[in-house]
């Protein structure tokens, strides 16, 4: 609707007219994104790879740098903040996370259940 | 060169899918032939296959699901004739392996196919008009989904002959849908058909929402939004939620069946409880995406009928966003049977008793919007109050199958049929022919005929009691479900009251054919002149009927809960229409082929998968590929409306609501 009048409260991520950003910000933007996000993969095979950290700690460290990650793809990539412009972005990643929560939680749960029951 | 593909896909043995689909190509051919001769493809080609337009995309969509409810329907009917003539020594007439992949199609299409594109036909028409906006999001996108639906759907029927279609149910559980138990090519079918089609479902669900979220009619801030609008986003927010699970999960069973892998396998450390569980964390949304928006289309039949504004909005809103969340809590009611323990049944079984409570907030909401009114009985009013009484009805028996213990009594039993049956047939298929007979007018400018809707209504209603009573008699007595020959003859007076009620149920439907045939022949004496044929109250009845390419010819100010009603009142009482206000050029999206030609290219690629025809489906992919770009790099988007043609389309619009104030001035309401 191109009379629409632009409510800045009320905008979408990236919408750079609205946000009245310039091109050159954006680069800049997604450009820490990309390093921040290599970093984040490199650092992971790293840590597999070489003596770093405490064998049995890996599993929880490759975790934490995947939570990480998905960190960098949200703010950098996604452009999701928590500014007062930013209501529908949260409630969306909010309600997304509920249901991812959900699913895994309680699959996880459901199957526990059924294998110990079954008592494999 | 062609896969697996042979002339042994052709069913000549069977005669009853042969006639059948030499029936529906003659039918089809005729319909093509006749469209040919009358010279009709340029109109079609510009009007609606490549329309951008929601309100025809709308159409489109719940054309595409009348036609597959009629297919689902005929299912039904020898399901039901098959069982009734199947009892003791009898065999009836339907082979074990061809009555497998009748109830399995039937399943399949009434949902995914039948249900599903009437619901998002509806929203599709109606969210923008309601918003007080002229088009969804995104447009061309719209198309692309409508599309990509009508694949699957062609899919699915082109398994009638050639092939199989699965014979493993609606869900196609694992492991007899694996390789093993299942090496046709039916699972298949139903696989690829589903995968198109849920594309199409989820960048639908993605539009919608965008739209909701995004577009609407200055001053229409969340709370001022009519209730289907709140409805159909919680419907959308569902779709975009719940769609990946089955994606996912059927891609997971796409892997296994074609390159060996062993997620839902027997062996392997496969685990097949994995598929049932995922499947149903997608399948019990799923019944909410549904009754989600028939819920908002009675919200808006009881307020408009009963002359009030709905009693308890805010109410309403808040129990439609609790549905949306738990509904996501308690999809192991589906398989409380398979052994999980008590402690996850008993957390299961009372997190489904809770969300009956979100439902039993809506069914008094619509009580008490009806106390008081001035009540009057159109047919979809008939339709909405006929709902709410036998909806509850299966709300009940929902709560009584929540029950764990009951549930293992209960379980895949005719009473689990019936009960199902009685919450989706009264809920979202009754609500679709309310919305239908409720916004027909709005979309084609003239009403349907009253005395065939209430005809159908009765019939329908009457067959719909019978079929389904009977089914919970048989449940009761201990029948299963999906039995191909019955060896108790105990149950047989039942099973003959069934096919007593599809008989009634066929004359229901008969009515409805009639009902639209009537109406168009006497269209000019059903014509709605005014464009406000119902006496509404919400932003969809302040344009004219059907309404024009751009909706509003100046985007509605709203200033509350029911914008049109107050502008009603203002002209009624102020004996004139507003000052006319400065006409503007409007710029509408283009036509694009994008959709069509997408959807033909998908369809190549769930053919020829199926059929493991690896050169075609590269093609396939190649040529969907290409029409993406294609769209991309379009120079021009958007067409504009001059100025001119639109004052000249909204001065009618407006010369018809005058003359309309001046035949109603003696009698000021």
């Amino acid at each position: 609707m191109s009379e629409r009048d632009i409510d800045p409260a009320d905008t979408a991520p990236g919408d750079e007219a609205a946000e009245g950003e310039a091109f050159a910000g954006g680069i800049a933007s997604y450009a820490v994104g990309l390093g921040l996000a290599a970093l984040l993969t490199a650092a992971a095979f790293a840590i597999v790879n070489l003596p770093l950290v405490w064998r049995p700690a890996i599993p929880m460290a490759l975790v934490v740098l995947a939570i990480a990650q998905m960190g960098v793809h949200l703010v950098f990539f996604l452009h999701v903040s928590s500014g007062p412009d930013n209501t529908n972005n949260a409630l969306a990643l909010a309600f997304g996370t509920l249901v991812v929560l959900l699913l895994i939680g309680g699959s996880v749960w459901i199957l526990g259940h059924l294998d110990h029951a079954m008592m494999r | 060169m062609l896969g697996k593909l042979s002339w042994s896909a052709i069913p000549f043995s069977q005669p009853i899918p042969l006639i059948a689909a030499g029936g529906v190509g003659l039918a089809l051919f005729a319909v093509l032939g006749w469209i040919t001769v009358k010279g009709h493809w340029p109109y079609l080609w510009k009007e609606w296959i490549t329309s951008a337009d929601h309100k025809r995309i709308g159409v489109m969509y719940v054309l595409l699901g009348l036609v597959m409810l009629l297919r689902g329907f005929v299912d039904a009917i020898m399901m039901r004739t098959q069982q009734a003539s199947a009892i003791g020594h009898a065999q009836g007439y339907l082979p074990p392996e061809h009555y497998d992949q009748i109830f399995s199609a039937h399943g399949t299409i009434m949902i995914f196919f039948g249900a599903m594109p009437v619901i998002i036909g509806l929203m599709n028409f109606v969210v923008p008009l309601q918003l007080g906006v002229r088009d969804v999001a995104f447009p061309t996108l719209n198309s692309t989904s409508f599309w990509l639906t009508a694949a699957g759907a062609l899919l699915v029927n082109m398994s009638l002959v050639i092939g199989e279609f699965a014979r493993t149910g609606w869900l196609p559980y694992a492991p007899l849908s694996e390789t093993t138990y299942s090496p046709g090519v039916g699972v298949d079918y139903y696989v690829w058909a589903i995968q198109i089609s849920g594309v199409g479902t989820l960048m639908s669900g993605i539009n919608l929402v965008t739209t909701i979220l995004k577009l609407r009619a200055p001053g229409m801030g969340y709370l001022r939004m009519p209730m289907f609008c709140w409805t159909a986003l919680g419907a959308n927010m569902l779709i975009v939620a719940a769609f990946p699970i089955l994606t996912a999960t059927l891609a997971m069973l796409t892997l296994d069946r074609y390159l060996g892998f062993h997620f839902f396998t027997n062996e392997a450390g496969g685990n097949m409880m994995m598929f049932v569980n995922l499947i149903w964390a997608w399948g019990h949304p799923e019944v909410y995406i549904l009754i989600l928006p028939a819920f908002g289309i009675f919200s808006e039949i009881f307020s408009t009928f009963s002359s009030k504004p709905l009693f308890g909005y805010r109410s309403m809103v808040a129990a439609t966003l609790f549905i949306v969340v738990v509904s996501f809590t308690v999809w192991l009611h589906h398989f409380f049977t398979m052994g999980a323990g008590g402690d996850v049944n008993a957390a299961f079984g009372i997190a489904t008793s809770i969300i009956a409570v979100g439902t039993g907030v809506k069914i008094y909401n619509w009580l008490f919007t009806m106390v008081g009114g001035r009540l009057r009985f159109p047919t979809p009013m008939l339709w909405s109050l006929a709902f709410m009484m036998t909806f509850v009805i299966g709300g009940m028996t929902g709560v009584l199958l929540a029950v764990p213990p009951a549930d293992f009594m209960l379980h895949n039993s005719m009473f689990l049929v019936a009960h199902f049956h009685n919450v989706i047939n009264s809920g979202v298929v009754f609500g679709a022919f309310a919305g239908i007979t409720y916004w027909f007018p709005k979309a084609f400018g003239f009403r349907l005929d009253e005395y065939w809707g209430k005809m159908a209504f009765c019939l329908t209603l009457a067959g719909f009691l019978i079929v389904f009573g009977a089914l919970y008699v048989l449940g009761l007595e201990g029948m299963t479900r999906r039995l191909q020959h019955i060896d108790f003859t105990e149950w047989a007076p039942w099973l003959y009251v069934s096919v007593a009620g599809i008989g009634v149920m066929i004359l229901g439907v008969a009515s409805q054919i009639v009902q639209i045939v009537v109406s168009i022949r006497n269209r000019e004496a059903l014509r709605d002149e005014t464009g406000d044929p119902w006496d509404g109250r919400s932003l969809e009845w302040a344009t004219s009927s059907p309404p024009p390419a751009f909706n509003f010819a100046v985007l509605p100010k709203v200033h509350g809960e029911e914008p049109y009603w107050t502008i009603k009142r203002q002209a009624i009482e102020s004996q004139g229409l507003a000052d006319e206000p400065p006409y503007e050029a409007i710029e509408m999206p283009r036509n694009s082929a994008t959709g069509v030609v997408t959807a033909f290219f998908a369809t190549l690629i769930g053919f020829s998968m199926i059929w493991m025809i690896w050169w075609l489906a590269a093609l396939g992919f190649v040529g969907a590929y290409a029409t993406f770009v294609v769209f991309a790099w379009r120079d021009e988007e958007e067409k504009e409306i001059p100025a001119e043609e639109v004052a000249r389309i909204d001065r009618a619009r407006r010369a018809a609501r005058s003359k309309w104030l001046e035949e109603n001035r003696e009698q000021p309401a």
